[in-house]
């Protein structure tokens, strides 16, 4: 009986089953790359907002503790964005005039809020709480980066869930006492082995616990 | 190769679904792959120092049934209120809420709501309509002494309402004002009212009364009669309730002795125990039970107690005040007070001298306001034809329902939670009613309409203004300081009602109907009451505590009768007496009053109601007159059927014991053989990890099921608190159900009891639900919790096939995406909505323990394990739930798993469970060998 197929088919076969493995391989290695690109989590991504509020003047130059205006920070689960009335409590003269300030006016006329844009988003299935992080010494440039060096802000981390698990897997490294909490650049400046052994001692006396379970943040 | 047309839709053939298939598989992946969505941050303009976005606030106001209040403390957040809870601090609450109050905050959102004023079919401003009631306005038409005014009032105990229908009847010397509701009927105007201390009972006699879950007071004295069956230890006393009736309800199933007695042998059983209890011993015709009863009554002078249920008549009524007063009981268990009703500042008539007024066109103007009484009166009256005929008709209410649609024009009511006002428990502790929120719609309370009406206002008058005056007016010493003590604690220091002597009303001497052949009991809804809750969604859809109905009403029949009538589930009976028929699918309830029929009202609604309408069939159009609980009938099959909506058709446990059950005598007998029968089971599994040092507490309950009374109110505090949607009739039907809380209910092999079992996820040690999800989606906490991720279920639904207690639910559709603007306000921000295709179930109030967990840590302490209540536990009228950590041996929740009758439901299996459930424990009364 003669051959139905040409010889160069076995080739193909062979090829094109080779060629299936390392496709759906590398769509799936493709696609997992992505998600941990910059792009895809939004780090370092500057984002323009309504009113061009610089943290280097208010954060650093001023030395504004980050709590005067993210009032919550210790209570609730949200930091808190600061009410229109924050601004103007200091801006109520000249700057209030001037044509940056365009939206705060808007605002304070209408009653409307000013509508930031959202810089650290987490998922809608993430319950985050900034208060027990903060009573448990975490420190805010721990997760939001040296806000005091940004023009606008930034997402200082990738936000992911192994990033957050990275901590929470082990927290000792990123503890400082509860009186630090606000200090921009602690961490650079506190890296000998003394600070080690204090974060340990930090670690006992706050109860931080190594909290994996999944319904510590999806309820 | 041809195209199977009759498979496919003709454009799709095999080659082209193949290649949309082949692309949809490698589409599916991407959607997990895109940015985050931009989204928005809208802080507030002005801080707010009594508003904390995220933190939830707390107010008390108080809810009112047939005019009785109960105390709540409602939680809000962002201004919008979402869970309703009792306030520990108010007697008829203390603590605990029933279904109707845990559920009207979704009637708040209900978005069939009456939303604005309606003058014939044109849209008009409330202005308009209070210009035309105005003194001056109203004058013209009712007469200069008002004579032609009538206003028809839903019971109410509130001062302030009081106060401003006296200066309306100053305006309009003779005005008739006029207080119904169905189920109190005549009795609403009655001067006084009966009251009873269960908690120094120790033997109750309830003869058609089902007062542990619909009488006024109904949620302290189920705590009452629970403290004091608590058994602790099998040598603990426990009271006795006997339960005598013709239904099978809630306080039938809790009884120690139950007894079906058909509607027309309840006299004859109250004369036997009356000649009973006064001779003693003395040679009697009544039956042995009886006899044991009175006996045991006797045996406890001073402490024991008989119950007529407030739907007798008040000659029937007479004959449990004569055995009360042989037993001891009047005075120190049972006595009366005046009435917390309004009627003694101000004259209030019976809905029979509307009737008559109406019949003979004496009536120019009649205002109804609340209530429904188009729909909810005896149909033989009328009521609805005779107010069409009434040239100025109008109606306040919270619905265009059938009572609007008989109106001229029509002004939307406020709801409790939107309005100010006053109201007297039972017992007439006076609650401040605050509001969480302005009112959603142009609404107006009752105390504007009557301010108007008297003059002293244009139509502008705020329910908060006239209600401050009045507090002023009546509140003697520092009215400020008093106010907000009254609006913080949600009860006011005011003295209790005064005792008065008992009504004098001749016992009667004649038997209804005898020898007829069937006869129909009316009853309200334990659900939906008289019909004012039917577009409640969460009440529809929560199972009736004996029959496991949603979503409709049907004739309740006992096992013989069905055999009689040769009916069974779902066939339709027709019920005839005269000229009025009903026509309703028959249920059978084991253990029910032969040859009676029971029948729920409050269903076959019209209106705009929408959840409500074909939902049931109207028992108003038979009930024969107001105040009526039962009569003779005729009943036929009509060889129609219907199915009915039944959360759980499986009635016994079929020789499995889910429930265990024992008498007190065999428990204090033999206390271990009555808790869990095996010890650890054999399994292929390791065992349970132990607990992790590095978590404290372990989570787990306990169940009391001898105080469970079945009433259904953690299923609805469940369903408030976790977001759990509402279903609807069909895919109950189809077997699903969504309430992560399910009372269970398992009648004795020989239907004469019943044991309820609330069922929720049992947070198995073992669970064998947790190695069959392929995702990882449900996994077991460090504490002890069995959760459940709702974003990494993919909904291949492995875990409830492997459940043996069937407590997962699956979100089949997306059951939320058809809800209004309005009903989304009432979920909870603190947990997930879930979406189609996630399984979900109990999380032990996960969101409860994390927030108690968070703010210990915030405050530098460890959590206790009974800093959380779960919400089934907070809303229990009885306790039966406890919530608590293993690690705390002194807890209440330790204390009940260390029973002796303490056992896991389905043992045998292994898995474990963090539930324990406390055996049902009868005080059965040697000497009574059935119950009938």
């Amino acid at each position: 009986m003669p051959a139905l197929f040409p010889r160069w088919s076995n080739t193909v076969a062979r090829g094109s089953l080779l060629a299936i493995v390392v496709i759906v391989c590398g769509v799936i290695l493709g696609l997992m790359l992505w998600v941990r690109t910059s792009y895809a989590t939004g780090q370092h991504a500057s984002i323009a907002q309504p009113v061009p509020f610089d943290h280097r003047i208010h954060a650093h130059a001023l030395q504004i503790d980050c709590r005067y205006c993210h009032a919550t920070v210790e209570q609730t689960a949200s930091a808190g964005v600061p009410p229109t009335a924050a601004c103007v409590g200091c801006h109520n003269s000249v700057w209030l005039q001037s044509a940056p300030f365009a939206p705060v006016r808007a605002s304070l006329s209408s009653l409307r809020p000013i509508a930031w844009q959202r810089v650290n988003a987490l998922p809608d299935f993430v319950f985050f709480d900034h208060s027990i992080h903060v009573a448990k010494g975490v420190g805010c440039e721990t997760c939001h980066g040296r806000v005091d060096r940004m023009a606008r802000v930034e997402q200082a981390a990738p936000l992911s869930m192994g990033w957050c698990l990275s901590c929470h897997r082990n927290p000792t490294p990123n503890l400082r006492p509860r009186s630090e909490i606000v200090a921009m650049g602690w961490d650079a400046a506190h890296t000998s082995p003394a600070d080690d052994s204090a974060r340990i001692r930090l670690q006992h006396e706050y109860g931080v616990r190594s909290l994996t379970s999944c319904t510590t943040c999806h309820r | 190769m041809h195209a199977h047309d009759h498979d496919h839709p003709p454009e799709l053939n095999r080659r082209d679904f193949l290649r949309l298939a082949g692309a949809s598989v490698a589409l599916a992946g991407l959607d997990g792959c895109s940015r985050m969505p931009a989204e928005h941050i809208l802080p507030y303009v002005d801080s707010r120092p009594e508003l904390t976005p995220g933190i939830g606030s707390y107010y008390a106001t108080a809810m009112s049934v047939d005019g009785y209040a109960t105390g709540l403390i409602v939680e809000s957040h962002e201004g919008r209120p979402t869970k309703i809870e009792g306030n520990p601090a108010h007697p008829a609450s203390l603590g605990a809420a029933g279904p109707i109050e845990l559920a009207s905050v979704l009637q708040l959102y209900d978005p069939d709501r009456g939303k604005s004023a309606r003058v014939g079919s044109e849209q008009v401003q409330w202005e308009r309509v209070a210009a035309n009631l105005a003194p001056a306005a109203l004058r013209s038409r009712v007469g200069g002494r008002g004579s032609g005014l009538h206003l028809l009032i839903e019971p109410t105990s509130s001062l302030l309402d009081e106060e401003l229908l006296a200066s309306v009847l100053t305006a309009h010397p003779d005005a008739r004002i006029y207080m119904y509701s169905p189920m109190l009927g005549d009795g609403a105007t009655d001067a006084a009212v009966q009251q009873y201390d269960i908690a120094n009972a120790d033997v109750i006699v309830a003869i058609d009364s089902d007062f542990l879950s619909t009488a006024p007071f109904h949620l302290r004295y189920a705590r009452q009669f629970a403290d004091n069956r608590r058994l602790a230890r099998p040598t603990d006393a426990m009271n006795r309730l006997y339960v005598v009736e013709s239904t099978f309800s809630s306080t039938g199933s809790a009884a120690d002795h139950r007894f079906a007695v058909r509607p027309r042998e309840v006299t004859t059983v109250l004369r036997w125990l009356l000649t009973s209890v006064i001779n003693g011993d003395a040679k009697t015709e009544a039956p042995a039970w009886i006899a044991a009863i009175a006996r045991d009554l006797r045996a406890h002078q001073g402490r024991s107690l008989v119950i007529v249920g407030d739907a007798q008549p008040a000659s029937i009524r007479a004959l449990g005040d004569a055995i009360n007063d042989a037993i001891g009981a009047s005075g120190k268990t049972t006595w009366y007070t005046t009435s917390p009703l309004v009627g003694h500042h101000v004259p209030v008539h019976k809905l029979a001298d509307l009737v008559g007024a109406m019949d003979a066109r004496e009536v120019d103007t009649l205002i109804v306001i609340g209530g429904n009484p188009s729909y909810a009166t005896p149909r033989a009256l009328g009521f609805s034809s005779l107010m069409r005929a009434v040239p100025n008709s109008g109606y306040l209410g919270l619905y265009e329902n059938e009572t609007a649609r008989d109106a001229r024009w029509f002004v939307p009511m406020s709801h409790y939670l939107e309005r100010w006002g006053d109201a007297r428990a039972y017992d007439g502790t006076v609650s401040i009613v605050q509001p969480l929120v302005n009112p959603l719609y142009r609404s107006i309370a009752p105390p504007e309409l009557y301010a108007t009406l008297a003059g002293t206002s244009n139509g502008g008058a705020r329910s908060y203004d006239l209600l401050r005056a009045s507090w002023t007016r009546r509140t003697s010493g520092d009215a400020e300081t008093a106010w907000s003590d009254a609006l913080q604690r949600g009860v006011t220091a005011d003295a209790p009602m005064s005792r008065v002597a008992a009504p004098t009303t001749f016992p009667s001497d004649t038997n209804p109907f005898e020898g007829t052949a069937f006869e129909v009991i009316y009853l309200a809804d334990p659900k939906i009451h008289d019909g004012s809750f039917a577009n409640n969604g969460w009440l529809q859809e929560l199972p009736a505590p004996l029959t496991q109905l949603t979503w409709g009403n049907a004739g309740l029949i006992s096992p013989a009768t069905a055999h009689r009538l040769n009916v069974s589930d779902g066939d339709i009976i027709k019920l005839s007496s005269g000229q009025r028929a009903l026509e309703l699918p028959a249920l059978v309830v084991p253990g029910h009053a032969d040859d009676t029929v029971s029948v729920h009202f409050g269903y076959g609604r019209t209106g705009s109601e929408s959840a409500a309408r074909d939902v049931g069939a109207d028992a108003y159009a038979l009930w024969p007159a107001v105040g009526a609980r039962s009569e003779a009938i005729t009943v036929t099959r009509t060889g129609a059927a219907q199915a009915l909506a039944l959360a759980q058709t499986q009635s016994t446990g079929a020789g499995r014991d889910p429930v265990h059950r024992a008498t007190l005598d065999a428990y204090r007998a033999s206390p271990s053989s009555v808790g869990q029968r095996s010890g650890r089971v054999l399994s292929l599994y390791p065992e349970a990890k132990p607990p992790d040092s590095n978590t404290a507490l372990q989570w787990a309950m306990t169940i009391d099921l001898t105080t469970c009374i079945g009433c259904g109110a953690c299923v609805v505090g469940c369903q408030s608190e976790n977001n759990i949607p509402v279903i609807g009739a069909s895919e109950v039907r189809n077997g699903r159900s969504m309430q992560w809380m399910h009372v269970e209910r398992y009648f004795a092999d020989n239907g004469a009891d019943a044991a309820m079992q609330p069922m929720l996820c049992q947070h198995c040690e073992n669970a064998p639900c947790e190695y069959v999800c392929p995702v990882g989606a449900t996994v077991h906490s460090s504490d002890g919790l069995n959760e459940m991720v709702y974003n990494r279920c993919v909904g291949t639904r492995f875990c409830s096939n492997n459940c043996p207690y069937k407590v997962r639910h699956f979100n089949w559709f997306d059951y939320n995406k058809h809800l209004s603007e309005t009903e989304l306000m009432v979920k909870n921000p603190n947990v997930t909505v879930r979406e189609r295709g996630v399984m979900e179930k109990c999380t032990f109030c996960v969101q409860r323990i994390r927030e108690a967990e968070i703010a210990a840590g915030r405050d530098g302490r460890a959590p206790r394990g009974t800093d959380v209540q779960t919400a089934c536990q907070q809303a229990c009228p009885t306790n039966a739930i406890v919530f608590g950590s293993l690690t705390e041996p002194s807890s209440e929740m330790m204390r009940r798993r260390n029973q002796p009758r303490s056992f896991a439901a389905l043992a045998e299996l292994g898995t474990e469970p963090r539930v324990r459930y406390l055996a049902r424990i009868r005080n059965a009364n040697p000497e009574i060998h059935d119950s009938r």
